[in-house]
């Protein structure tokens, strides 16, 4: 764990971060799991001063009783109680995702915030109707105003176990692409994902179609999707002169299919394939300058990825572990039709738009150490369009730690290596907080 | 192989997929197919429905059942069901709405007579009225739903599985009142047995470390005066423990009762400083080797705590 939280090189006055980080998650919180008798005597003279603001389980209880305006030893409720939501309100969360960025050298948030609150989401999410769900996520940050992360209808009443969306959702492309960035155990996307498709993941707005197979006695599903377009139209690019999905092929497809095995009642595999097809504006050149428009070229992203969850049954409060690894490579189009205004002459136009394949790669794990407690590594590989196909890789280390399942505090640092320029340190500090109902926890 | 083909021959070999038929659907398919999410409402499923239902459950009874992975395979289970009952109240609610979404499965949706709430026929405790926060902890503010430690409440569930099985499977309606009534009539032979277990039990200060023994002791009687968790869910802190160990010495509290998936570290610490002795308690069928029915668990959980006291 050392090795992973220290800084190493000229950072010398930053080495003591990362402890000061680390005691201020472990000390108090781990200790009340896991006291011993060194601490014993400090606790309980702490237990006078502290025993006013300790809400007893019993105080608790009593509450409840009080609020109910009954005696404990009363008969319950009985059956038949009125509904729970008369007024058929859709549930109401929010997430807030607060970040700290120490690093030495500046911050390498996309804003340039040292302190900063990179995302607040708001979910509204019920049952339209007896044929229709629907989930609304709006995300919310100072850099992108208020914007809508995902909003999409859900079939519930098809044939055949068909799942139907239509909306905008998360791509089914990769394992990690499917998670909220505040659901990570990292605290941001892994770099392949993040170069390939964008730092807040890929979204699209279409249509979602996934069937369950099992024909083999294991769990198999297959997840279709059209959308708009692949990814978003690139700041940095001209439009093209006609919309890059105008023809149905230009549209974005995507295909996923997961393989997923119990080894015992503890340990599960899943090995999933995936790929999504598009097309992106490129840029062009004119006599060696950059055209005002750019030209619609095919990208391809076709990837696996792998993960090994272990979690035995009765300590599974305690202890679990989980490695996960992800391949993902680019395909692009080379020299693709040109699309030019028209009467314009090709001659002097020429494509300068990626001219080769890019790879990229991260494997990540994260083992138990406590109730609350939980320690993740990441290791990323990935060649670098920006540094012609070089590699870049970066090693990132992570403590974790939930006060609930309703919080989560973590603390990472990270090396990183570009193909070009000399390594940096990131020091970076996780909030995230969730307010309203109890949501179900991906797998 | 470029990613147009890729993608192509990802969806032929769904379609074919598709058309494969379910395995292991063939060998019961004249039965009612039934999953729980406890091992208890299972087992309790099983006596009602004999050999006229094929009965799986998700959780395991050592097992927290707050915090069950939404396994995939689980959806297999659930894709197929003609009946999912379930806790309850909230128990289930940080991994049911996963699974039932990936199973699509029309039968189970709510509202639909295969989608059992079995928390809707038993009377339930802790109930908040009032204005309910996490502060409070993982508070269940539709009541607390470790309701089967209640025998009483195990004839109600027998008694709804028996409506609901009649209801979806008219033809077996007599055999599952039959099994009703056997089950009952055993459960009511074993609470005879049990009298002078109870009489040793009842009023007897305990210490719990979750709320979930909250209908066991409406039932046996035994008075519980102290939580090992401050507040519900969340694990004991030192200054809590502090004062549950004056609390016990207070009361006179001779046990500490706990489930198996608990680390009892703490618990082993408080019960030195005070003389008591740490009881684990299965709460569900299957939380310890031989308690393979819902009759031995109660059974089972009573004289180990009157022997104990």
């Amino acid at each position: 764990m050392s090795s992973l939280l220290a800084p190493p090189g000229r950072n010398h006055g930053f080495r003591w971060m990362p402890w000061v980080v680390l005691l201020v998650l472990v000390t108090t919180p781990l200790s009340a799991q896991r006291p011993d008798s060194t601490r014993r005597d400090s606790t309980v003279r702490r237990t006078a001063a502290d025993s006013a603001r300790i809400a007893d389980s019993i105080a608790v209880l009593r509450d409840l009783e009080r609020l109910q305006g009954e005696p404990r030893a009363q008969q319950g409720q009985q059956p038949g109680q009125g509904p729970t939501n008369a007024r058929l309100l859709p549930d109401i969360s929010a997430v807030g995702d607060l970040i700290a960025d120490l690093s030495p050298k500046g911050s390498t948030q996309e804003g340039g915030e040292r302190f900063s609150v990179r995302e607040v989401e708001v979910a509204l999410q019920a049952a339209v109707d007896p044929y229709f769900r629907g989930d609304v996520f709006l995300g919310v940050s100072d850099l992108e105003g208020i914007g809508i992360e995902q909003a999409y209808l859900t079939a519930t009443s098809l044939p055949w176990g068909l799942e139907v969306r239509l909306g905008r959702f998360l791509m089914p492309v990769g394992k990690q692409n499917t998670t909220h960035r505040h659901d990570l155990h990292t605290i941001d996307y892994p770099y392949t994902l993040q170069r390939m498709f964008g730092p807040e993941g890929l979204k699209g707005t279409g249509i979602y179609a996934a069937r369950v197979f099992a024909p083999f006695g294991f769990y198999q599903e297959l997840i279709l999707t059209a959308v708009d377009r692949f990814g978003e139209a690139p700041e940095e690019t001209a439009p093209t002169i006609e919309p890059v999905n105008k023809k149905l092929g230009g549209l974005g497809y995507s295909a996923r299919l997961r393989n997923y095995w119990d080894l015992n009642e503890a340990s599960n595999v899943e090995l999933s394939l995936s790929g999504v097809t598009g097309k992106q504006e490129q840029p062009l050149l004119v006599d060696g300058d950059v055209a005002s428009f750019s030209t619609p070229a095919r990208q391809s992203v076709v990837g696996a990825d792998f993960t090994y969850r272990w979690r035995p049954l009765q300590q599974g409060l305690y202890k679990s572990f989980i490695v996960q690894a992800e391949f993902l490579r680019q395909i692009n189009e080379r020299d693709p039709r040109l699309l030019l205004p028209p009467e314009t002459s090709p001659a002097g136009y020429t494509y300068a738009g990626p001219d080769r394949d890019f790879s990229g790669a991260y494997a990540f794990a994260r083992y138990q150490l406590t109730r609350r407690g939980y320690l993740g590594a990441r290791f990323d590989s990935f060649q670098d369009e920006a540094a012609r196909g070089r590699t870049s890789t970066a090693a990132s280390g992570y403590l974790e730690y939930f006060p609930s399942e309703f919080s989560k505090l973590m603390a990472g640092y990270e090396r990183y290596s570009p193909a070009e320029g000399s390594a940096t340190n990131r020091f970076l500090l996780q909030a995230t907080f969730a307010l309203g109902p109890h949501k179900p926890h991906p797998f | 192989m470029g990613p147009k083909r890729i993608i192509t021959v990802l969806a032929l070999a769904a379609a074919f997929v598709g058309g494969a038929p379910y395995a292991g659907t063939s060998d019961a398919a004249a039965q009612l197919k039934v999953v729980t999410s406890t091992t208890d409402l299972y087992d309790i499923a099983k006596e009602v429905g004999g050999n006229k239902i094929a009965a799986t459950h998700i959780g395991e009874g050592y097992q927290d059942p707050h915090f069950i992975e939404a396994k995939p395979s689980f959806v297999l289970q659930l894709r197929k069901a003609d009946v999912w009952a379930f806790v309850g109240l909230d128990l289930e609610i940080g991994w049911m709405p996963l699974l039932l979404q990936g199973a699509r499965n029309p039968k189970l949706q709510p509202g639909q007579p295969g989608y059992i709430d079995v928390s809707k026929v038993v009377p339930v405790l802790d109930m908040a009225r009032g204005n309910v926060d996490r502060s409070q902890g993982d508070v269940h503010p539709l009541g607390n739903p470790h309701y089967w430690l209640d025998p009483e409440n195990g004839r109600r569930i027998a008694k709804l599985f028996r409506e609901t099985f009649s209801k979806l499977d008219p033809a077996n309606a007599a055999t599952y009142a039959t099994n009703e009534r056997a089950f009952v009539q055993r459960l009511d032979a074993a609470e005879k047995s049990w009298q002078s277990d109870l009489a040793k039990i009842k009023g007897k200060p305990v210490v719990a470390y979750h709320t979930s023994w909250r209908y066991f002791a409406k039932y046996t009687g035994m008075n519980i005066v102290g939580f090992m968790e401050p507040k519900p869910g969340v694990p004991p802190s030192a200054p809590h423990l502090a004062g549950l160990i004056q609390t016990i010495k207070q009361t006179g509290a001779k046990v500490i009762v706990m489930e198996p998936f608990y680390d009892r570290k703490m618990a082993d610490l408080v019960a030195s400083k005070t003389g008591a002795k740490v009881v684990i308690l299965p709460p569900s069928v299957g939380g310890a080797k031989g308690l393979d029915d819902y009759i031995q668990l109660i059974g089972s959980d009573i004289t180990k705590l009157a022997s104990a006291l």
